[in-house]
């Protein structure tokens, strides 16, 4: 406990993990209001003791939206990030193995992808499959697949030049064994620690495609489309209705940025001291 | 040179996969592509003479050929919102995108390269400590909320900067295009008087782009400087007696690969920035043209937009090999 | 030994470094004392943590991280160190002292000439045009037997040979005529025919110049060729300190004694391959009849592809022996001899191009890797470099235990029980049984390297370079924990090397490899007598054993090496 103190940057990112994990299971006891009930008697409220975060044009509770969106965000972070690594990986592990024309194929075929802009992409993916949620985490976790691929194969590239492979060999490790019990274990950690990386990205991405209106739509409680409601009202100089989602943005990114860096350390195969 | 010309040779298959990439976007719609171009309001004899056109009746090869033999001719078909040949409106809007995040890169490499060396310099003091949680907290922000903070401080409440909607005071007319970029081109005819307003005008949107990615280039450049400051060569060279601005340097030269990659790379992604960032300052370039292709379901504007997009990554990538080549004697054939 | 007159050029007084802050602090060099005169040289001897590398860099002021003078102070030509300032210290460095660090290349900027870097030292320290800086560099990169110097000093870093870039490092650090080089395990990596022309080279222009030379070394041989005075060092101390003959006549500590015996080569005893054989039988399985052939090798050859353009490289060429059951081969030759290669090859690491391998009567060429994995249990390698050769994140007991895989399934217990048997083996503590391979020392991973290779009780080992990069006294320690496994298990192995000293202490039979071909082969003692290739000769006087007194090799200079122009680096 007294070695995790000594490393705020790990304490903050779990507090913050913390904070998201409790909007998201108590979302409906911490939620003042409704998070899509419109009252249009009290739209554009500044911050009060009746409306903490103010309220935004249709009226709606700045706050209890924010808890709500929690939930959509990290979800989708999370989901289509996961999908992306459980695909990546084992991608990245077969074209780093085995180097044959259809690695090539593959290769060739990722570097395209990553070749346009990331947001450019995705911005025309979801808005020719439909502007759903589900779309939006699917086409993330489309364009997260390279990265992840890219990774675990180049660590296995490196990796597989060096002795202790030649050495496994010589103890009978077959292909798979191989594969699974030395390259992937050592190949796994700029993965795993882009892993979390990754979900902060999605985060901002989906907040980034809501926000031009390529991600989800009104009513749907989600950060980007929130700050999104409140832009215009910005230089009239009603901020609350802006400032809190990206609050709630900044922070959800920042805590996985900070567990990606500490995941970095705890993987670490050195870390044991005698 | 022959780098340049085996680089060169890939470019026609990387802009076949491009326009497949194009091509295959619009297939991807579900339900009939005619109907969505046309909207709900089309007549079924409309409906009937663009699935003509667009040969929708034929095999997918096909299509893709003709496709393919459009593009050629420079036919990129016609935006619905706007009614012009996407071509034409691709054109005119270019240059404001460019102007943008040309500026911001400036800005973004120069920063982020210079805070990377001051901070592994001074690696351990107060500084280093601040660059680090810079560099966390940028990654973290989103560019339109850094940008509508900008505008509410800058502009609402301290009244410094001019008002968030477009290139130029409403007042001024545009000098004449020669570059199409405001500022050059305002230089260039000698109109003082738009040269402060599009330099004025460029400061939020150029500062929003460049706050939030100074980060993740300072970052990596911290990542390779300090590689390189502490490798043996550099340890020897200092130990040889060479000044310490000389060591910088050298490290620095040494360090060029991997930022030119990253800086190549960055400059792809603020394509990607500029249309959120475009949207909140009314830029009226390329980027604000896609949010309205997306919003108004413009399917050919949205192509024509995602194919200039991955050209102009094409052609960044190829300046950055060449760039690349001539800092590494390593890769010299 | 002198006072502060003119013929001292360095003296260190008391020296105390520590490192780390408040109760962290720990010291690494105590109390170190000695002086350096006009035109010494002086080697400093230790083992790895010694302290010997700490002490040069505080011999420049450029102590690492957060290291600081506790105690003591250096004088160089009777200024002290500590009143310079900053400006003082830059010209200090490389201008009254320069440095050699270890592995040349790395030393050098890759992408910048080497010429120009080397002017830019000039520069730093004397006033000097661009031009006039260039014409002296091209000189003095000719002086240090560099050949087209003009042209070579417009080479980049990558364009040279290790032995290349070290003569480089050389004419940089001579290049600003500095009263001392300090020399910290220049020549460490670099094949000994090249080594002792660097050295060689290095000593000749010190002398030349009038320049005080520290060799910083753990090579007792380099001491005794090229040393008037040498100093022990010990956990950050200097034990002994005197004239080089009288050390090597009687070294003052146990522990120089120690080191002293662990450098000499301990020739393999008469009988030992009959002991072999008879241990194997007591043992109570298949007697060999002495001699029964194990391994044959024919006409082995392997190309790598060298680039579209060229032809290929061959790096085994037509090489064909044969191994006796308890015999060990030595392998012998420098980095491109392709002794490793065919090692790997042997055991399926890489495929051979052409040639037969019969192994026991198999014919293990035409075999597919199904098929061979059986034998794997019987043919096993120790392999170079102990920690890369082992995987990270396994512990010992995964490591050790790993071939048994290739046996029939045991038990647990009985696997807990081998990796105890196999550490007893190796000499090393059971507890080790739970560590991860960093926490290990460079010995100890060795070991386990071995440990694993035994695992099976393989009939044939092959031992890829044991002894390379370990201290004096481990290394003497793998050697005879090798000769003792001979002895108790009857082994018969291949020594895959290029350090001769090792070679007399282990194998029986000795083949010398030169660019993929067999130069010359015959019993050990023959070849290390009457050696009758040129190349083996070469080989031979490159070697710096301590038994021999610098007199001998004194007055026959070493020919320049054709093949070390040929830059490749290939091992």
């Amino acid at each position: 406990m007294r070695r995790c103190l000594a490393r705020p940057a790990a304490v903050i990112g779990l507090a913050l993990l913390a904070l998201l994990a409790v909007a998201i299971v108590f979302a409906d006891l911490l939620a003042p209001y409704s998070p899509i009930m419109a009252d249009p008697l009290h739209s554009l409220e500044s911050p009060s003791s009746l409306h903490l975060l103010g309220t935004d044009v249709s009226g709606m509770d700045v706050l209890s939206r924010i808890i709500f969106a929690t939930r959509i965000n990290l979800l989708v972070g999370i989901v289509s990030v996961a999908g992306a690594f459980l695909v990546g990986v084992p991608i990245g592990l077969l074209t780093g193995f085995y180097r044959g024309f259809v690695s090539a194929l593959v290769m060739r075929l990722f570097d395209f992808i990553q070749s346009f802009p990331v947001f450019v992409l995705g911005m025309a993916l979801v808005s020719v499959l439909g502007q759903e949620i589900w779309n939006v985490a699917l086409v993330l976790a489309v364009l997260f697949v390279p990265l992840f691929a890219r990774l675990v194969r180049a660590e296995v590239l490196s990796l597989r030049e060096r002795p202790f492979i030649s050495a496994a060999r010589c103890s009978g490790a077959s292909d798979l064994a191989v594969m699974v019990r030395h390259l992937l274990p050592n190949a796994l950690t700029p993965a795993l620690v882009q892993l979390s990386i990754s979900v902060g990205m999605a985060i901002l991405l989906t907040a980034g495609l809501s926000f031009i209106g390529a991600g989800v739509r009104m009513p749907t409680p989600e950060w980007g489309l929130m700050v999104s409601s409140g832009a215009q009202q910005m230089i009239l100089g009603v901020w609350w209705v802006s400032l809190f989602p990206g609050i709630a943005i900044v922070i959800a990114v920042l805590c996985f940025a900070l567990l990606g860096d500490e995941m970095r350390r705890l993987l670490d195969p050195t870390r044991h001291r005698r | 040179m022959r780098i340049v010309l085996a680089r060169v040779s890939l470019i026609p298959p990387q802009l076949f996969g491009v326009l497949l990439v194009t091509f295959m976007l619009v297939r991807l719609l579900p339900g009939d592509p005619a109907l969505l171009m046309l909207g709900n309001m089309a007549t079924p004899d409309a409906i009937a003479s663009l699935r003509q056109r667009l040969g929708l009746d034929q095999g997918l090869w096909t299509q893709f050929v003709r496709y393919l033999g459009r593009v050629l001719h420079g036919d990129l078909g016609t935006s619905i919102f706007t009614s012009h040949p996407v071509v034409q409106d691709l054109i005119e809007r270019a240059p404001a995108t460019l102007e943008l995040i040309s500026y911001a890169m400036i800005v973004t490499v120069t920063a982020g390269v210079g805070l990377a060396v001051l901070s592994v310099i001074a690696r351990g003091r107060s500084f280093d400590y601040v660059t680090r949680v810079y560099g966390l907290a940028a990654g973290a922000l989103p560019d339109f909320w850094v940008g509508l903070l900008l505008i509410f401080f800058l502009y609402h409440v301290a009244g410094w900067a001019p008002a968030p909607f477009g290139r130029l005071d409403t007042y001024l007319t545009a000098p004449r295009a020669i570059t199409g970029f405001y500022t050059l081109d305002s230089l260039l005819t000698g109109n003082w008087a738009d040269l402060g307003s599009a330099a004025a005008r460029l400061v939020l949107p150029v500062a929003t782009i460049s706050i939030v990615n100074t980060g993740a280039m300072m970052k990596m450049t911290q990542t390779v400087f300090a590689g390189v400051y502490d490798s043996a060569f550099i340890r020897h060279a200092r130990a040889s007696g060479l000044p310490q601005r000389r060591i910088i340097v050298i490290a620095l030269k040494n360090s060029l690969p991997p930022i030119i990659t990253t800086a190549g790379f960055l400059f792809g992604f603020l394509l990607g920035a500029a249309v959120l960032v475009e949207t909140i300052f009314s830029w009226g370039g390329l980027g604000q043209y896609a949010v309205q292709a997306v919003i108004n379901s413009d399917y050919p504007a949205l192509q024509g937009f995602v194919m200039v997009a991955a050209v102009f990554v094409l052609l960044v990538y190829l300046v950055v090999d060449v760039l690349y080549e001539l800092v590494d004697p390593r890769i010299r054939i | 030994m002198a006072g502060e007159d003119r013929s001292t050029t360095l003296e260190v007084d008391h020296l105390g470094i520590a490192f780390g802050a408040g109760a962290a602090e720990h010291a690494v060099l105590r109390d170190v004392t000695f002086r350096l005169g006009r035109n010494e040289i002086l080697g400093i001897v230790g083992e790895t943590g010694a302290g010997k590398s700490v002490l040069a860099q505080a011999l420049v002021g450029l102590l690492p991280g957060d290291g600081r003078v506790v105690q003591g102070e250096i004088r160089v030509n009777g200024r002290p160190l500590a009143a310079m300032n900053e400006r003082d210290r830059r010209q200090l460095r490389g201008g009254a002292i320069s440095l050699i660090g270890t592995s040349a290349k790395t030393l050098l900027d890759p992408v910048e000439t080497v010429g120009r870097q080397i002017a830019r030292v000039l520069r730093a320290h004397r006033p000097c045009g661009r031009r006039a800086a260039w014409r002296q560099t091209v000189q003095l990169l000719g002086d240090v037997g560099i050949i087209d110097s003009e042209q070579r000093a417009r080479a980049y870093p990558h364009e040279l040979s290790g032995g290349m870039a070290q003569r480089v490092v050389i004419a940089m650090a001579l290049i600003a005529r500095p009263d001392i080089i300090l020399a910290d395990d220049a020549t460490l990596g670099l094949d000994a025919t090249v080594q002792v022309q660097v050295l060689d080279l290095l000593v000749a222009r010190s002398r030349e110049r009038g320049v005080s030379v520290i060799l910083i070394t753990h090579d007792l041989g380099i001491v005794a060729h090229y040393c008037d005075r040498v100093a022990i060092m010990r956990a950050g101390r200097i034990e002994e300190l005197q004239a080089v003959q009288g050390f090597l006549a009687q070294p003052g500590t146990a522990y120089s004694e120690s080191l002293l015996g662990a450098a000499r080569a301990r020739p393999v005893p008469a009988d030992h391959l009959s002991t072999a054989t008879q241990r194997l039988g007591d043992a109570g399985e298949a007697v060999a009849p002495r001699g029964e052939t194990l391994l044959v090798v024919e006409n082995l050859q392997k190309l790598f592809a060298a680039g579209a353009a060229q032809p290929p490289l061959r790096a085994v060429d037509g090489v064909s022996f044969s191994l006796a059951r308890g015999e060990t081969l030595a392998l012998v030759g420098e980095s491109g001899s392709g002794k490793t290669t065919i090692g790997q090859c042997l055991l399926r690491l890489l495929t051979a191009t052409a040639g037969g391998m019969r192994f026991d009567g198999i014919d293990i060429a035409a075999l597919t890797e199904r098929q061979f994995r059986p034998l794997r249990q019987r043919m096993q390698m120790v392999f170079q470099e102990p920690y890369v050769a082992l995987n990270p994140r396994w512990r010992v007991c995964d490591l050790i235990s790993e071939p048994l895989r290739l046996l029939e399934p045991v038990s647990r217990r009985d696997r807990q029980a081998r990796v105890n048997e196999l550490l007893d083996l190796v000499q090393l503590p059971r507890r080790l049984a739970e560590a991860y391979p960093h926490q290990l020392t460079a010995g100890e991973q060795k070991r386990i390297g071995i440990a694993r290779a035994l695992a099976t009780r393989p009939d044939f080992v092959v031992f890829d370079e044991p002894t390379t990069a370990l201290d004096i006294r481990v290394r003497a320690q793998i050697i005879d924990l090798i000769r003792s496994l001979q002895v108790r298990t009857g082994l018969s192995a291949l020594f895959i090397t290029h350090d001769l000293n090792s070679v007399r202490s282990l194998a029986h039979n000795v083949i010398v490899l030169n660019r993929g071909q067999i130069v010359e082969r015959g019993e050990t003692e023959t070849i290390f007598a009457r050696p009758q290739h040129a190349y083996t000769r070469l080989l031979l006087t490159a070697e710096l054993p301590i038994e021999w007194s610098a007199s001998r090799r004194s007055g026959t200079p070493v020919p320049v090496l054709t093949a070390e122009r040929g830059a490749s680096a290939r091992r």
